[in-house]
């Protein structure tokens, strides 16, 4: 799951772009890294490649700070 | 009576200094407070050779600090040069150099970007708000040092006339310029704002707007002038509308201030139905059109709130302002953008500067105590910003030349029909797309290059380019684009770059870049075709 994450945020979000290997536990929110338009995008790709329903009351920084928060709250979304 | 930016914190100290001024990430500072820090901070830079007219940079990300930051700067009788934190280092070395900046205020997680700076030739006399020493030849202090400083205001001899801050922009001609602000000109906005939507001291208005950005100065000033509080918004709220409208209800905002963008990504993905946000009573928006089909969405959702299309460009503040009715018509017709305030002036002029007649499109200038004092060291540029209306013999009334396209409605204020120039907005910043083709030009394998707008989805527009290259290179997206990001803040990076072999041209032999445009929309159309799910 977590290396999925990793891929699409490095070469769909990052495109062009990334300065470095995005690390799990990297503030993907701080430092002009992902924008708002990427982490809608993020959302989408989650919900067709997990098959997980994330509703946008959940798209926010406690679940989606990193790579390692987002993997913690899709597997309790998957177990629920 | 108020004259300086920094005495309105002074007053809202003196009335109340144990009243909120402002708060971010949980964090809270008084009014008291706030003014005792500003006044050390600005001991320490007059120590350090700051003098009125000096220009002090901030390169910092949204903290209490930076407020302390930019009042402190101020009351050592300096202008203070907000730096985007988020730009290329080169760019940001560019804005110091040219605004002659010695001294930097600036926190440790910006350290490397100092140094970098450094490295690149740029010469500082002073950082404050690191822990460690940057560099040898500068002097370095942290927060701590600061707090060690005198709390009384320090004597600088500032009147309302000079300069309290610059705030850099798009420059059409490949660099950003900066337009300076004095005090009265802040001040006077600040005052007509704060009048206009009847701020008082039980608000807390947001701060969602970067310093950098024009919009921040409503937050501040217009909030200080209430002794109100200012709530920052964190850069990772801005991206998360979910999470912006938790914080909206969790912090009790009355008065939001941002772009068309932000408010509709808010509508789209905040999860309004799931929050409380009932004490926001007044939306107020500018920077670029609102579509109407959301605007009436946003409306719906927060039924108590008020909205307001405030307009202006850097160079003026706010000059015009649309209050949207209660129920706004079904109708996908452009939001107007108003009338002037009381004290402003508007003339609608034509290309020879002789008025258009009632009803016809012609260039917008304001007259208006909000308006800039001039560019920073670009006669040039002042010399084409101004038009100058001859009265009483030999003096002249000054209107800044806005570059916006208008037409008076029949029952007064205007509608914006576009610009004059290459000047576009993009999810409300301010971009010249000939500043982006200079970019794309300094890259030694580019022959020719050709920017352009495209509407985005989001209500806005994003930024595409095409280029031809010099043989035999071979040009590569991916490598272009490396090279803008070095040179431009990402927002004005273009989204796409086409390589191709020759441009469309105009009967004149210019490049058609309408043509390049609608190839592009018409790709993002196919684009959005092939990727639709089968019926």
């Amino acid at each position: 799951m977590k290396s999925q994450l990793r891929q699409y945020i490095q070469e769909t979000l990052l495109e062009n772009g990334a300065p470095h290997a995005v690390q799990d536990d990297e503030n993907l929110l701080g430092s002009g890294l992902v924008d708002s338009v990427g982490m809608m995008s993020l959302v989408l790709f989650i919900e067709e490649t997990f098959g997980v329903a994330v509703p946008p009351e959940d798209v926010t920084i406690e679940h989606f700070l990193s790579i390692d928060t987002i993997a913690t709250y899709l597997e309790a979304r998957v177990a629920a | 009576m108020l004259y300086l930016l920094s005495q309105t914190i002074d007053q809202a100290a003196t009335r109340h200094p144990d009243a909120e001024a402002v708060c971010c990430a949980g964090q809270r500072m008084s009014y008291g407070e706030l003014v005792m820090r500003a006044n050390q901070l600005a001991h320490l830079l007059r120590e350090q050779g700051v003098r009125r007219g000096d220009r002090v940079g901030l390169l910092m990300n949204k903290r209490l600090e930076a407020v302390v930051a930019l009042y402190g700067i101020m009351k050592a009788g300096a202008a203070y040069v907000p730096l985007d934190p988020n730009a290329p280092v080169a760019r940001i070395a560019f804005i110091v150099q040219d605004g002659g900046i010695r001294h930097l205020l600036t926190e440790n997680a910006k350290a490397k970007a100092v140094q970098e700076m450094l490295n690149m030739g740029v010469s500082l006399h002073s950082v404050v708000g690191v822990d460690s020493q940057v560099e040898p030849r500068v002097a370095c202090f942290s927060w701590d040092d600061v707090v060690a400083a005198p709390h009384h205001e320090p004597v600088v001899g500032v009147i309302e006339q000079d300069l309290a801050y610059i705030l850099y922009t798009s420059g059409s001609t490949g660099v950003p310029k900066g337009v300076m602000h004095t005090h009265r000109s802040a001040l006077s906005w600040a005052e007509i704002a704060a009048q206009t939507y009847g701020l008082h001291a039980n608000d807390r208005v947001s701060n969602h707007a970067p310093f950098h950005f024009d919009l921040s100065t409503l937050d501040l000033f217009s909030t200080a002038v209430a002794g109100a509080t200012m709530v920052i918004i964190p850069e990772m709220y801005t991206k998360l509308p979910a999470s912006l409208s938790k914080l909206i209800e969790d912090e009790q905002m009355t008065v939001l201030y941002t772009v068309p963008f932000a408010l509709i990504q808010l509508l789209l993905h905040g999860a309004l139905d799931k929050r409380d946000l009932h004490r926001v009573r007044w939306v107020l928006f500018g920077g670029e059109p609102f579509p109407p089909k959301h605007l009436r969405a946003l409306m719906a959702a927060l039924p108590a709130a008020r909205f307001c299309n405030v307009y202006g460009p850097t160079e003026v503040n706010g000059c015009t302002y649309y209050m949207i009715p209660a129920s706004l018509p079904e109708t996908d017709e452009p939001l107007p953008i108003g009338g002037t305030y009381g004290n402003a002036e508007a003339l609608v002029v034509d290309a020879h500067d002789a008025p258009v007649a009632p009803g016809d499109v012609g260039e917008l200038l304001i007259r208006s105590p909000t308006m800039m004092r001039g560019y920073w060291q670009r006669p040039d540029l002042d010399a084409k910003a101004f038009y100058h209306r001859p009265v009483f013999g030999h003096h002249v009334d000054v209107f800044h030349r806005t570059g916006d396209l208008v037409r008076e409605r029949p029952e007064g204020g205007f509608d914006f029909l576009g610009r004059k120039d290459r000047q576009i907005k993009t999810r409300g910043y301010r971009v010249e797309l000939d500043e982006v083709e200079a970019a794309l030009l300094q890259h030694d394998d580019v022959e020719a290059a050709a920017v352009y707008g495209v509407p985005d989805e989001h209500g806005s527009q994003h930024i595409e380019a095409a280029v031809i290259g010099r043989p035999p290179a071979l040009l590569e997206e991916t490598v272009l684009v490396q090279h803008a990001k070095k040179l431009l803040p990402s927002y004005a990076v273009p989204e796409r770059i086409k390589i191709l072999d020759t441009f469309p041209r105009t009967s004149t032999g210019k490049i058609d870049r309408l043509a390049l445009r609608a190839k592009a929309l018409e790709g993002k159309d196919q684009h959005e075709e092939a990727n639709k799910p089968p019926a």
